[in-house]
């Protein structure tokens, strides 16, 4: 780990609260009632529905994840997005953009993500987490160390890489 | 005389001879007393000391005559315990005791001196003790004493001074001593200080030697205050700097720079690093002949304070927390001594400074660093510039001002870029220092960013652009504030040059929805900046937004929050544009008619509207608009035309007019809590017309059905209706009341309904009747409502309150169809609310009759009895809360329950709706509320139940005690019960097994309120069988209600902050692997507290 700054002027996007706006559209399909009085709530204990994991709450569990560099989060800086992840029965793939093609960090981001999803997800869920094809230099090493149980294993038995790690989580910079 | 004499020899002799510390203290006092009552002088008690005062000297004297050393030694010892002596009975003696009426003592020892006084005499003899090390502590001791006696004078104050600064060791000295040595120079510097002065140099130099080197706090504190006056009073240029030793006033000062000293667990003497901190800036910053040498360690120091990587940071925090902290010291610390070491000086040094201030902005270590060393640059750049007369030529500002302002122009030359933002935050800190440096900041950013914004290059980064522009526009805004002379200085606005240009791009950068935000952002600054819009802009921009809300409606999205709040912000200012334009335009987009039951759009545009019209009407002037209109609609939302059929689905209608009450209630709720006065006088316009549609719509029942007999709408109508009629003071409310009673009693409905509906001639209204329909008597919901909240001092119109009392709630309980529940627990309400504020003869009735009859006879149907029990609750609240007498029998007579199979669940829920806080019984609604009825009540019930709770003689009551545990538990405020907690632990958890889901979730919620504060590891020892009961109750298998899952799983991810690792450690693989069952949940809200406690975990 040197001190080089790998991309030390990055864009920073302005987080859209998207997965809000429709909220009122959505809870104006389920009911009549504008507030959503108790009485006209059906009862919740109930409520069978099932509401399954998609696309949005795996975007939520990782897009509050913060840059190893900056005091940015990863949604901020448009590395990861809700369209990048694809959910299937048992499977979630999970693409990132680094900032900069050479960005040194993208593996440490990379395992950020995996290490919160494996503590967020179910375990039935099979993981992969790449780099955006075309957005770093060598693409193929990152995404085979991201991808490789031994070698993710391997990087969690180091105390300082995981003390990087939880603070990438945490927001703790 | 002579017997006075004798008991001080007598008690000197005691306390030279004895070994105890009871006898040596009962000597000193009553020594004291016999000063303290004239009976003996302090004269007599130098006498009667005065051969062991003296007996050192013999010794060494008579040193060769000696044959045992023991002799000795004991006449040294018994010197000090003379001096000691001495010092102990001064430091205790009044004051006036010490004066100078020495002119007829005698003494042979102190014969020559007598004259001249005792304080005198004992200076004299204190400083020679002060040669002795064996004698330095008690002589100083002494001095402490004396030289705080009036008597004391300046003369005495250069020997003084040269005893101690020639013979005390200072590094010989424990702390204590040493503080002895500052308190006497230190009072000294309080009282004679022109003496001091005339010393100066002499005094300086032999102070800062004594000076050198101390390190405990305590002395510190005092040194750095001695210091202050030294630098700021004394001529010190001899002794700034010495270049050959360190010992100068200098390295005095600022070695103990930046302090680092942190005050251990359990501090007695209760100094904080904060005080210190305090103490030696008021050092620093005292004279401005440090200037020179200070900078470079303010440079220095914050430099050590930086890390060169985020990377380190990660290895070291902990040192960095403190690194930290000593770098915001060394910046507020820089803040406060510019302007005193002078313009010329930070003027030399500005390169410098703003190079390593430059650094901690733009890659600042946290935000409160950055924000502080943004107040350091502010205040380098007013100290360099304020000089400087505000002669108008803003052109040639020069200099820092100058560099800084192109060097941060350029980086906003990319604006989406991460830097841009410490950038702009620099450029408008700028704007906040001098006038110049503000109009020359502004002159030289907005044209910058107006181009910018303008350049065809720059679409994509136009948002990010206009987001700089809308900082710097609030920037310009509040520095009109900061830079305001007075308040008669007409100050002409930084921006107004290019509010033109600012405008015209702004308003084109509203029609393109990612720049919208932004660009709204813009307007909100500049329409809060006084003077700067002129009313016909306003106008403009009203117009603009509008466009945008109009635009907006035809898409899904939420409200447009910002473009309100500048719609709320220009009606402060320019309320008719809001009048004219805005609400024409928002009442023509709220529809006519209810939406289709699925035309979920439509609804959602309509709350849109709603909740706009809501944020923005509140003010006087729009909410009268916003009252006349909805009413309007509501009227003919509810009553119909003849022409028009009535819609086969009610449904979406009865919402739509619902969703329209809602929005009056909260707005007038908004209102009520930003103190508007004019909420009271809708008790004559909004009131009557809602009663009026009501009871119209409830006469008419018969032949149509109209959609306001909707017991929905009712209860949001008599909101409004307790809303207004609260705020209404009490003359009006009595002849408010007096035409409701007249209405819901005799049936004159005309005083108090007026409005649009004409009554039909035929039916009559009589609600409080048996045989009323079901329409009348749900209106009694209103009556209750417009009841509640009625002053202390209102009698109601009836002859007998008790009778009408004993009327209303046999009515509420009579088993006919028409009685519907909601109507039940209004009266009761209305019942409680009177009660609260009238005592009547209606409570002996409740306890002798109602009682026997209704609740506790066992042979009446288990459904009546039941439902009896809550008339009750409300009658024992409204009594507890007043603290009335019988209170306590209302609540007691519940546990005769306990045990009746029947009733007892609900019996024993009761105990927490009693003593729940509601929104009846409130200050609002003028009821009268004594103070810790809670804590009465708890007192008086807790242990009983938690006696019956524990006590497994009889399992079924046992049961209902252990339920109304967790009831009363959970509806009151964890104080009340936090010194249980022990015994409450082991209980508490045996709830979490009852079957009822709802006191699962209480009891847990319990625990959660009990984790935090203060003490919460108190769970610790229960904490294995708390983990695996909520593990319990997390997993979808054995808990189907969603909410108890969401409680538990919140309570296991607070579990790891409030119980100790090591006792944990031995669940986490358990409690790890659970709680992977529940992030599969189907609910989508456990699966995030799952995540959350595992993440904890």
């Amino acid at each position: 780990m040197s001190g080089e700054i790998f991309n030390p002027n990055p864009t920073v996007f302005r987080s859209s609260a998207k997965s809000h706006s429709s909220r009122s559209l959505s809870t104006a399909k389920k009911s009549l009632w504008i507030n959503e009085p108790e009485w006209s709530q059906p009862d919740q204990e109930t409520d069978e529905e099932e509401e399954a994991i998609d696309q949005d709450e795996i975007f939520d569990l990782i897009r509050n994840i913060y840059d190893p560099e900056h005091p940015n989060t990863l949604e901020e800086l448009h590395v990861v997005s809700a369209p990048q992840i694809d959910i299937g029965e048992n499977r979630v793939k999970v693409e990132f953009t680094p900032t900069v093609p050479h960005c040194g960090m993208s593996t440490l981001i990379g395992l950020s993500i995996r290490v919160r999803l494996i503590r967020s997800l179910p375990t039935r869920f099979k993981l992969d987490i790449v780099v955006k094809p075309g957005s770093h230099q060598s693409e193929n090493a990152v995404n085979k160390q991201l991808n490789d149980k031994e070698r993710v294993a391997a990087a969690l038995e180091n105390p300082a890489l995981v003390k990087t790690v939880e603070d990438c989580l945490t927001g703790r910079v | 005389m002579t017997s006075a004499s004798d008991s001080t020899e007598r008690l000197v002799r005691t306390w030279m001879a004895s070994e105890r510390e009871e006898e040596i203290v009962q000597a000193v006092s009553g020594m004291l007393r016999q000063i303290s009552n004239g009976s003996t002088s302090l004269l007599n008690v130098v006498k009667a000391l005065g051969e062991y005062l003296t007996s050192e000297e013999d010794a060494l004297r008579t040193k060769g005559k000696l044959r045992f050393p023991l002799e000795e030694y004991h006449a040294i010892n018994l010197s000090i315990l003379g001096v000691e002596f001495l010092s102990a009975v001064l430091g205790r003696c009044p004051p006036e005791k010490l004066n100078r009426q020495a002119g007829t003592i005698y003494t042979n020892f102190y014969a020559d001196i007598a004259q001249r006084g005792i304080a005198r005499v004992l200076t004299s003899f204190y400083c020679s003790k002060l040669e002795d090390s064996e004698t330095v502590v008690p002589a100083l001791k002494g001095l402490v004493s004396l030289t705080k006696m009036p008597s004391s004078t300046s003369e005495d104050v250069p020997s003084i001074l040269d005893a101690i600064f020639t013979h005390v060791k200072m590094k010989g000295l424990v702390q204590s001593v040493r503080f002895f040595v500052f308190t006497i120079i230190d009072t000294l510097m309080a009282r004679h200080r022109q003496v001091i002065k005339d010393m100066n140099d002499s005094f300086l130099g032999r102070y800062i030697a004594l000076v050198d080197g101390e390190k405990d706090p305590r002395n510190l504190l005092v040194a750095f205050a001695i210091d202050r006056v030294l630098l700021i009073e004394f001529d010190i240029n001899n002794f700034i700097e010495s270049l050959n030793s360190t010992k100068s006033l200098f390295n005095i000062t600022f070695c103990y720079f930046p302090i680092t000293f942190r005050p251990p667990p359990n501090d007695p003497y209760g100094i904080t690093t904060d005080d210190l901190r305090q103490a030696l800036r008021k050092c620093l910053n005292s004279t401005p002949a440090f200037g020179p040498l200070a900078v470079p360690v303010f440079l220095e120091k914050l430099a050590a304070g930086s890390p060169t990587t985020k990377v380190v940071i990660f290895l070291i925090s902990f040192q960095t927390a403190q690194l930290i902290l000593l770098k915001r010291d060394t910046l507020e610390s820089m803040s406060m001594c510019f302007p005193v070491y002078g313009s010329a000086l930070a003027r030399s040094h500005a390169r410098k400074l703003w190079n390593s201030l430059k650094l901690e902005i733009f890659q600042p270590t946290d935000p409160i660093t950055e924000e502080f060393a943004l107040k350091t640059t502010q205040d380098l750049v007013k100290t360099i510039y304020t000089s400087q007369t505000a002669d108008g030529t803003d052109s040639n500002i020069e200099g820092l001002a100058r560099d800084a302002c192109e060097e941060c122009i350029a980086i906003l030359r990319e604006p989406e870029k991460s830097q841009a933002k410490p950038a702009i935050k620099i450029l408008c800190a700028f704007m906040s220092t001098t006038p110049s440096v503000s109009r020359y900041t502004v002159a030289q950013t907005a044209p910058y960013l107006v181009k910018l914004y303008a350049h065809p290059d720059n679409v994509a980064a136009r948002p990010s652009i206009l987001l700089l522009l809308s900082d710097l526009i609030a920037a310009a805004r509040n520095s009109m504030a900061a830079n305001k002379v007075d308040d008669s200085d007409p100050l002409d606005t930084p921006l107004s040059p290019y509010k033109d240009e600012i405008l015209s791009i702004v308003s084109s950068a509203l029609k393109v929805s990612s720049s919208r935000d932004p660009a709204l952002a813009c307007l909100l600054g500049l329409v809060s900046t006084e003077k700067l819009v002129s009313d016909e802009e306003l106008g403009f921009i009203v117009h603009t937004v509008d466009e945008i809300l109009l635009e907006e409606s035809d898409e899904a999205g939420e409200t447009n929050v910002p473009a309100l709040q500048l719609l709320v912000t220009i009606s402060q200012k320019a309320v008719h544009h809001i009048k004219e334009q805005t609400l024409p335009l928002l009442f023509s987009m709220l529809p006519e008619d209810a939406p289709a039951r699925d035309a979920a759009l439509d609804r959602a545009r309509a709350w849109r509207i709603l909740s706009a019209l809501n944020t923005v009407c509140r003010p006087l002037e729009l909410f009268e608009t916003l009252v006349i209109r909805l009413t309007t609609r509501l009227d003919l939302l509810c009553v119909p035309s003849e022409t028009v059929p009535l819609p086969a689905d009610r449904e979406p209608r009865v919402a739509y007019a619902h969703s329209i009450l809602i929005t009056l209630h909260q707005t007038l709720l908004s209102k009520v809590d930003d103190g508007h006065a004019d909420v009271a006088k809708y008790i004559e316009s909004l009131v009557p017309r809602l009663f009026n549609l009501f009871i119209y719509s409830a006469l008419v029942s018969n032949e149509v059905n109209p959609i306001a007999t909707d017991t929905r709408l009712i209860t949001v109508a008599g909101q409004i209706i307790g809303t207004v009629v609260q705020n209404t003071a009490a003359q009006r409310q009595d002849t408010f009341i007096q035409a409701l009673f007249a209405a819901y009693i005799d049936g004159d409905i005309n005083r108090i309904a007026e409005g649009y509906h004409k009554f039909p001639k035929t039916s009559s209204f009589s609600p409080l009747n048996d045989l009323s329909p079901l329409q009348q008597r749900n209106l009694v919901i209103l009556m209750a409502s417009a009841v509640v909240p009625l002053h202390k001092e209102i009698q109601l119109p009836v002859s007998d309150l008790s009778v009408f009392l004993g009327n209303i709630l046999t009515w509420s309980l009579a088993e006919v169809e028409a009685v519907v529940d909601l109507q039940r627990e209004s009266t009761w309400k209305m019942i409680s609310a009177i009660l609260n504020k009238h005592a009547s003869f209606f409570i002996e009735n409740m306890l002798h009759e109602f009682w026997p009859r209704h609740i506790a006879d066992r042979s009446a149907s288990a459904e009546s009895r039941n439902r009896a029990i809550r008339p009750w609750v409300w009658i024992s609240k409204a009594l507890l809360v007043c603290n009335h007498a019988q209170a306590s029998q209302f609540a007691d007579v519940i546990f005769l329950l306990f045990d009746d199979e029947d009733i007892k669940w609900n019996a024993a829920k009761s105990f927490g709706d009693i003593v729940r806080t509601d929104t009846i019984l409130t200050k609002q609604n003028h009821a009268s509320i004594k103070m810790l009825y809670a804590q009465r009540f708890v007192g008086r019930t807790l242990p009983r139940i938690i006696d019956g709770a524990k006590d497994s003689s009889e399992p079924g009551k046992q049961l209902s005690y252990l339920v109304a545990l967790t009831s009363l538990i959970s509806s009151i405020p964890k104080a009340l019960y936090f010194h249980e907690m022990a015994t409450l632990i082991p209980l508490l958890v045996r709830g979490l097994d009852l079957p009822d889901h709802d006191i699962r979730c209480q009891v847990i919620d319990t625990f959660l309120a009990v984790a935090e504060g203060d003490s919460p590891d108190i769970v610790s020892d229960h904490a294995p069988s708390l983990i695996t009961t909520m593990l319990k109750n997390s997993s979808v298998e054995n808990m189907p209600s969603v909410k108890v899952r969401v409680s538990a799983l919140r309570y296991l991810g607070v579990l790891p902050n409030i119980v100790r690792y090591d006792v944990l450690h031995p669940l986490k693989a358990t409690v790890i692997k659970q709680l992977a069952v529940s992030l599969d949940d189907p609910k989508r809200a456990v699966r995030k507290e799952a995540v959350d406690a595992r993440t904890k975990w």
